[in-house]
């Protein structure tokens, strides 16, 4: 027996436009999630303060293997003070080799709080409390938890999104803390123990630049790309599908898009703020 | 029950879960091992190899790309407020290149190889284990860890390398776009500026720390991928983990490989 299907018109033209206009409701439909998320935070903080106060103590203390390490605590640390130790290393050696290593303080208390933590920090976060948000979020939706959710009269995306959002932001600010300290330690440790520059020295040109509202800026900078952050992974938690598999992959897609959404944001806040006059004084 | 057997009972659970850190490691290890052997044991699985620098390429072209363009315009951007303050700004080229040859690239190799190739492959091996694809394979008497880690850290490795030769490339080039367009630096003084204190060797050093990054990445995806259990929150917590493990260890691979790096490239 032969089937027959009736010829399409413009079969490729139609594909082209069916996969343009899928993604575009992709689109629309993250916006309407982001939106909802967003919208329902007073609800969350209101309704569902138990599940936010143990959503704030898992991601503070990490989940399952990752807690056997120290969790997020020990991970934020040590990421930042990797890249603390390279301002050290780099900045200290190409700076000797055109003779003035003296400002490797200079250099610690510039790109440090202007470009290295905030970026190591949301990366960290992505890799940590986004990536285990959408792990455990993918698992409910495969297990149908989520589901079972909404027909027992709670509202899911409050109760699973606004709160994570809402524990991401306040485990960042002790996070954030930690970070810009481990990342001075570590360039003044390697700075004055590893390659022996006089203390007073690298104390002197760090004080002279370390600017306060600098400081201020890079911190604010760190809670929205947390807010931005938290929202991608809990978008791809919320809509995983395809099994095992689908939840594996949702997390690894969720870390690929906040990571680049992460890096277009430290771009745009960095130049809304030192974009004018570069906030950068010299001689005053 | 007797009061004694459930204290020794407890204490031989806590001992179980102390010990499992140094269990994963040691597994860790033993598979790494049984890679490097298997690599230079044939059949080598080409076809395999091959697939998997396409699949590990597809997924980190894109996110590279679009992270090299704005970590390096930042960089840049920071740098030339600098210069520009100290009346320096003909060497905005020398600080773009130190900061895109010397740290951007291979901070964003990293950044895509443990972020976007490490998590793609072990979902899929997670997938596989999940599905029980490898214990058929070894009832088959095939050895996974032949046909499908070693294709996959050499994957890993080639497209890492590869990788931070585009960002590198594509890095420099929205260095000299913004610079010349939004900041107006002379084209002529920042392509002069680019090689006054960089050259061939930190893009050798750069191209070793890229090699070093894909090869633990490939690994540390592979074993988690190999070693998953528990349905979909085992396959999504293996997925972060591998992204948490593969940013430690590469960070620190970075470190001291610039550390070493360092003392043959400043002069």
């Amino acid at each position: 027996m032969t089937l027959t299907v009736p010829s399409r018109l413009h079969p490729r033209l139609q594909r082209t436009t069916n996969v343009l206009v899928r993604e575009w409701n992709r689109i629309g439909s993250q916006m309407r999630f982001y939106a909802t998320t967003l919208g329902s935070i007073p609800d969350a903080v209101i309704n569902y303060r138990t599940e936010l106060l143990r959503l704030i103590a898992a991601m503070g203390l990490g989940t399952a293997a990752l807690a056997m390490i120290g969790g997020t605590v020990v991970i934020v640390g040590f990421l930042t003070m990797t890249t603390g130790a390279l301002v050290a290393v780099q900045g200290y050696n190409q700076l000797a080799s055109v003779g003035i290593e003296a400002l490797t303080g200079f250099a610690s208390a510039y790109f440090n709080v202007r470009l290295i933590v905030p970026g190591t920090a949301s990366v960290a976060l992505s890799a940590t409390i986004g990536a285990g948000a959408t792990a455990q979020m993918g698992a409910m939706r495969i297990n149908e938890e989520i589901d079972a959710l909404e027909v027992i009269g709670i509202r899911s995306v409050s109760y699973l999104a606004s709160t994570r959002v809402v524990a991401g932001v306040i485990v960042v600010i002790p996070l954030y803390c930690i970070a810009i300290m481990m990342a001075f330690l570590a360039s003044r440790a390697g700075t004055t123990a590893v390659y022996g520059q006089g203390s007073g020295v690298y104390d002197h040109y760090f004080n002279t630049f370390l600017s306060p509202r600098d400081i201020i800026w890079s911190f604010l900078q760190s809670v929205a790309i947390t807010v931005v952050v938290m929202l991608v992974h809990t978008y791809y938690g919320y809509t995983a599908h395809g099994g095992p598999a689908g939840v594996g992959e949702a997390v690894g897609r969720a870390v690929r898009t906040s990571m680049v959404v992460a890096a277009v944001e430290i771009v745009l806040i960095t130049l809304a703020v030192y974009g004018q006059s570069g906030n950068f004084h010299l001689a005053s | 029950m007797h009061p004694v057997g459930g204290v020794v009972e407890a204490s031989v659970v806590t001992a179980y879960q102390l010990g499992k850190p140094v269990r994963v490691m040691g597994g860790f290890f033993a598979m790494a091992l049984d890679g490097m052997v298997l690599t230079f044991t044939p059949p080598f699985a080409w076809r395999e190899y091959l697939l998997q620098t396409w699949f590990v390429a597809r997924v980190s072209m894109l996110p590279a790309l679009m992270m090299t363009l704005p970590y390096s315009v930042i960089l840049t951007f920071i740098f030339n407020i600098l210069l520009t303050e100290i009346g320096a700004g003909d060497f905005s080229g020398t600080g773009a290149a130190i900061g895109t040859v010397n740290q951007i690239a291979p901070i964003v190799t990293v950044l895509v190889v443990s972020g976007a190739g490490s998590t793609a492959m072990c979902a899929d091996l997670g997938a596989r284990t999940i599905r029980e694809e490898l214990d058929a394979m070894r009832v088959l008497g095939i050895n996974p860890v032949q046909r499908l880690v070693v294709p996959r850290v050499l994957a890993a490795t080639t497209v890492a390398l590869a990788l931070e030769s585009a960002v590198t490339v594509v890095g420099l080039a929205g260095a000299f776009f913004f610079t010349v367009y939004v900041q107006h630096v002379s084209a002529g003084a920042f392509v002069t500026g680019l090689t006054t204190l960089t050259g061939i060797a930190d893009v050798l050093v750069s191209m070793v720390k890229a090699t070093l990054f894909g090869y633990a990445a490939g690994l540390i995806a592979c074993y988690k991928g190999i070693s998953v259990g528990g349905g979909p929150a085992g396959v999504g917590n293996a997925v972060n983990e591998t992204v948490v493990y593969t940013f430690m260890t590469l960070f620190a691979i970075n470190v001291i490989v610039t550390a070493v790096g360092i003392q043959f490239t400043v002069s």
